[in-house]
């Protein structure tokens, strides 16, 4: 059995000896060198480029501006982006070209022979910027006459775009319940902090192609945006994915992709031919791709003495910042999410989009999702301490089982399993057993115990995550499996699977095979890939919302049924191709928020047991056990690994990760003042249990399961610190000073936490 | 993250060091572990045209006995001065803090006359060497001389001593029996120190001296004086920061650190007095 077996990663031995080529290592020793110079205007018009002093500089090739992109925009869901800023355009857009509206818009593409030329070349471009007003945060995007972001949308606000609820009655129903819990939750940014920083190598291929090795998450995405904005048909284009360094849906959107390949196309014009390789820094990376949309979401839930959910209200704002990105849909997630894994009679919630001149939100690991499930778990826990009722009792009393009608008014999609999560999670993590005391800790061997200044606490929650793309996106992978054998043989000997789905290094190429494999009956170790390359493979959509798996295997178990019946009819190799389409899913209606808008989710829930030091506001976080329905475990050690691995992510974005941004600027763009945790700091056991009840529509049962672990994390963390020092927080990253602040006011007169 | 381009000569003893940075002024740096010098000249807030490096001044790595005192030579490395049963016998204080001084490829490179040098009050071993007294020994073209460490830390990265001085020992007091503490508070394991305390009590004397609570490493002369005229350790731990300018970063608010500065300065005495 290649299914449900811990194969060796194919990936493994390359990474270990550093063998592996990813982008950065992929540039050739007579590869041009190219800088992408950024603008640095958080808002601001451009009245004046001058690039000839640059371009007369040693070495320096040529720079490219906004006058030479046939199609001067991009954007993943819109093309609401300039390639470069730029006065000079062609018509042909729809945004205003002329504006930077982001710290990191591009402004110029210099190549030259060395990098140390580029650099020094860019140093000498000469721009002249009439100051705009910047919109700094959502605040001052909402206040009265705030300036617009993007005026040529024509709305009369930087919100644009809103979804809606509207299920039952609340007026009615708040007369019906016992207690009323009203909050606004304060949701931080989150940098994806990948460890290979962006980098690119374009060249025009054998067949004349634009061709990009580049690390991202959706090869023919990629593709689509760099013929967009390049004007050519989408076959003159080609992306190929060597190793890829980390993604977490901060690959997503477009960062070298497009300014490469137009540095390619145009040079091979003038006869020059030689590749063209960029790298960004740490720094730019951090300034130069979205992050976790930071919001705010106000929430008033009322439930019955029982604990039954009577009604909910929320409204949540993300700051969308200077480009929609994957906003608009990172919304539509968090929006479901808000009244959590839960049967609501009563429901009006509304989620807003907001444009500000801050960095772009965009994709990163629960999609939206982690934002309102902190608001709606730490709703649900303060509800059980205000009834009385334990944490896990009501969440018992009120989850989604099969059945049930959804938030969106209609049957959740079969295999609900939310209810056999939750009990599982709380009888592995032993909930209802006294904690044992707080013990001497520190990962910082220097801190002594102190007693009475360490208390103990454990909190629990639980969400839900779709796996797929929702909202009626269309939906669909390929893959194409060849096999190959004697003629007069009856089974093949070998087979090849071709798939263009991302290994970002979660290990989805191993699984791909496993799952080949499996279906074609052959051993793994006789199955081969081609993977990640547009020339080879079709289109698999991207490697995001815990879909690889599920989408691909799909995919495999069709394209090995189409080779078997090929290799049945004597063909030599024999070629199967599939093309998956799962169950559709629906747009909401725009005002009920009405319709079906996912085909299947995976279910978590998380116990935290953490030691807080509340003279210095240290958290130490001693276990967690992460329990997880991911109906059919390929890879069960890469199963483990994703979730040990995002719950230290999630670890993070709960205690320590702080991006500082003001005025449109990121103030810390660095590891050393942007602090991901270190193995000191991650939580002393994680215990991963995993649950395989089978989802109806996935490969060998299969559900997605990457993003789940996260989304539960910080409002468990939130809760088990309540448990510890009788007071919420509603905002994070738990720093210690902001711990100590909000104990201290806590315990001052008249006050309560915050 | 790449360094300006300078020039790298080597020297084989401390009078051959002095005499090269003496060739070639000003702009030259000496280079010893290069754990607190080369991260600098990676963000070019560094630029030395000349690096002379005395890494291999083998004759300046010791720990000796010097009667009231510990004699240590300024190459001698954080893990050498982590592991030496004379320094855990008689000043125990400076052994452990050197256990806490970044990471182990950290302590394996860097030196204490490095790390002193550099000035800098975020390091560790400057506020422990200061809260012990020690006294600093530099030689420069004209002879040695030697200097307080109370008079050697002039300002954020600036010590009293001349461009073409090369800090050779450093003679820290035995503890006798002292109990101590060292307390380093961070926000990520293994990171600089947000705060840190170093201290010591012995009856009626104390010396506590503070990590990163302003431009240079800070003695709390008043929680010795407060100590000395007999208050308790609560009320003395109230004067941590009375001498202090801490300063607000990226990390830390002046608020935090200050309070920061009372828990752990309160601790550190506590554990001392054990």
């Amino acid at each position: 059995m290649s299914v449900g077996s811990s194969s060796i990663r194919i990936d493994a031995h390359a990474k270990t000896t550093g063998e592996a080529q990813y982008p950065g290592d992929r540039a050739p020793a007579h590869a041009l060198a190219a800088r992408v110079v950024f603008t640095d205007q958080p808002h601001a018009r451009l009245l004046r480029l001058d690039v000839a002093k640059a371009e007369q500089m040693p070495g320096v090739i040529a720079v490219f501006t906004g006058r030479d992109v046939p199609v001067n925009e991009y954007g993943l869901t819109e093309f609401d982006q300039p390639v470069f800023v730029s006065i000079e355009h062609t018509g042909r857009t729809k945004v205003e070209s002329d504006i930077s509206r982001w710290e990191a818009d591009h402004l110029a593409l210099v190549v030259a022979d060395t990098d140390e030329q580029a650099t020094a070349a860019a140093a000498m471009i000469e721009a002249d910027w009439a100051q705009l007003p910047i919109v700094a945060d959502i605040d001052q995007a909402l206040a009265p006459n705030a300036s617009l972001v993007h005026p040529e949308l024509k709305l009369d606000s930087n919100i644009y775009h809103t979804y809606k609820i509207r299920k039952g009655s609340i007026d009615a129903a708040w007369a019906d319940a016992a207690v009323i819990i009203e909050t606004t939750y304060e949701l931080p940014y989150q940098e994806h902090a990948y460890l290979q920083p962006e980098a690119a190598v374009s060249y025009i291929d054998e067949e004349g192609r634009v061709t990009l090795e580049v690390a991202g998450q959706w090869a023919h995405e990629d593709q689509e945006q760099i013929a967009h904005a390049l004007d050519l048909p989408v076959d003159q284009v080609r992306v190929i994915y060597p190793a890829i360094g980390g993604a977490f849906g901060g690959r997503e959107d477009m960062s070298l992709q497009i300014v490469l390949g137009l540095a390619a196309l145009r040079l091979a014009e003038r006869g020059e031919h030689r590749p063209i390789a960029s790298r960004w820094s740490r720094e730019e990376s951090i300034v130069g791709h979205h992050k976790r949309h930071r919001g705010r979401i106000h929430a008033k839930w009322g439930a019955d003495s029982n604990g039954k959910l009577v009604a909910v209200q929320s409204e949540a704002w993300l700051d969308a910042g200077a480009y929609n990105y994957t906003t608009n849909k990172v919304l539509g997630n968090c929006h479901l999410g808000q009244a959590g894994p839960y049967e609501v009679p009563n429901a009006q919630i509304d989620s807003h989009a907001v444009y500000t001149n801050s960095v772009p939100g965009g994709a990163f690991r629960g999609f939206g999702g982690p934002q309102a499930a902190f608001a709606a778990e730490s709703q649900m826990n303060k509800l059980a301490e205000a009834l009385g009722i334990d944490p896990v009792e009501i969440r018992l009393r009120n989850a989604v089982h099969d059945g049930s009608i959804g938030i969106t008014q209609t049957v959740m999609p079969a295999g609900v399993t939310m209810l056999q999560v939750i009990e599982r999670c709380a009888s592995e993590s032993q909930f209802h057993q006294p904690l044992t005391p707080a013990e001497p800790f520190s990962p910082f061997a220097s801190l002594p115990p102190v007693e009475g200044d360490l208390l103990r606490g454990r909190g629990f929650a639980c969400s839900f995550k779709n796996v797929g793309f929702s909202f009626g996106f269309p939906e669909r992978c390929e893959a194409t499996i060849v096999l190959h054998g004697k003629p007069d043989s009856p089974t093949a000997e070998r087979g090849e699977l071709f798939h263009a789905g991302a290994d970002v290094g979660q290990g989805a190429h191993t699984a791909f095979l496993q799952m080949a494999a499996e279906a074609t009956g052959l051993a793994f170790e006789n199955m081969t890939g081609g993977f990640s390359d547009t020339s080879s493979s079709g289109d698999s959509g991207s490697a995001s919302a815990s879909r690889l798996t599920f989408m691909s295997g799909n995919s495999i178990l069709g394209a090995a049924e189409a080779a078997d019946k090929a290799w049945r009819n004597g063909d030599r190799p024999a070629v199967g191709h599939f093309r998956y389409v799962p169950p559709p899913t629906e747009a909401l209606d725009p005002e009920t928020g009405a319709g079906a808008p996912n085909f299947s989710y995976g279910y978590v829930a998380q116990t935290v047991e953490l030691t807080v030091d509340r003279a210095t506001g240290h958290i130490v976080v001693d276990r967690v056990v992460s329990t997880h329905d991911v109906g059919r475990a390929i890879n069960p050690a890469n199963v483990i690994g994703q979730i040990e691995g995002a719950v230290v992510q999630a670890h993070g974005y709960a205690l320590s990760e702080r991006l500082q941004v003001e005025n449109g600027r990121v103030l810390n763009p660095r590891f050393s003042t942007y602090l991901i945790p270190g193995i000191g700091d991650v939580p002393t056991r994680i215990e991963s249990v995993v649950l395989e009840l089978a989802d109806p529509n996935g490969p060998w049962g299969a559900r997605g399961m990457a993003e789940m672990p996260f989304m539960t994390y910080a409002p468990a963390v939130v809760a088990a610190l309540h448990d510890a020092t009788g007071v919420w927080f509603d905002s994070f990253p738990l720093t210690p000073d902001r711990v100590t602040a909000v104990l201290a006011q806590a315990a001052a007169p008249s006050s309560s936490g915050r | 993250m790449i360094p300006a381009a300078f020039e790298y000569v080597r020297a084989g003893s401390a009078e051959e060091a002095i005499g090269l940075i003496g060739e070639h002024g000003e702009d030259a740096k000496f280079l010893a572990g290069g754990h607190s010098l080369l991260p600098l000249m990676k963000l070019r807030l560094a630029q030395p045209t000349v690096l002379v490096d005395i890494g291999r001044v083998t004759d300046l790595s010791y720990i000796r006995d010097g009667g009231d005192h510990i004699a240590i030579g300024a190459l001698t490395r954080h893990m050498d001065i982590e592991n030496s049963q004379l320094l855990r016998a008689d000043v125990p204080l400076l052994a452990h803090a050197a256990s806490h001084v970044g990471d182990p490829q950290v302590r394996h490179r860097g030196t204490i006359g490095g790390s002193l040098a550099h000035a800098d009050p975020a390091s560790d071993l400057p506020a422990t060497t200061l809260a012990l007294g020690a006294t600093y020994v530099a030689q420069g073209p004209n002879g040695t001389r030697q200097i307080a460490a109370g008079d050697f830390y002039q300002g954020f990265l600036t010590s009293s001593l001349e461009p073409d001085e090369m800090l050779t020992e450093i003679r820290v007091p035995k503890m006798n029996g002292a109990g101590w503490s060292f307390q380093k508070f961070n926000r990520r394991a293994q990171d600089w120190a947000i705060v840190g305390v170093a201290a010591w009590r012995r009856n009626g004397d104390s010396g506590v001296a503070l990590v990163n609570m302003g431009s240079t490493p800070v003695l709390a002369s008043s929680v010795s004086t407060a100590l000395a005229g007999g208050a308790s350790i609560e009320d003395a731990a109230q004067q941590a920061a009375a001498e202090a300018d801490p300063q607000a970063d990226l990390n830390a608010s002046i608020e935090y650190r200050t309070h920061l500065a009372k828990v752990l300065v309160k601790r550190a005495l506590t554990e001392a007095s054990n």
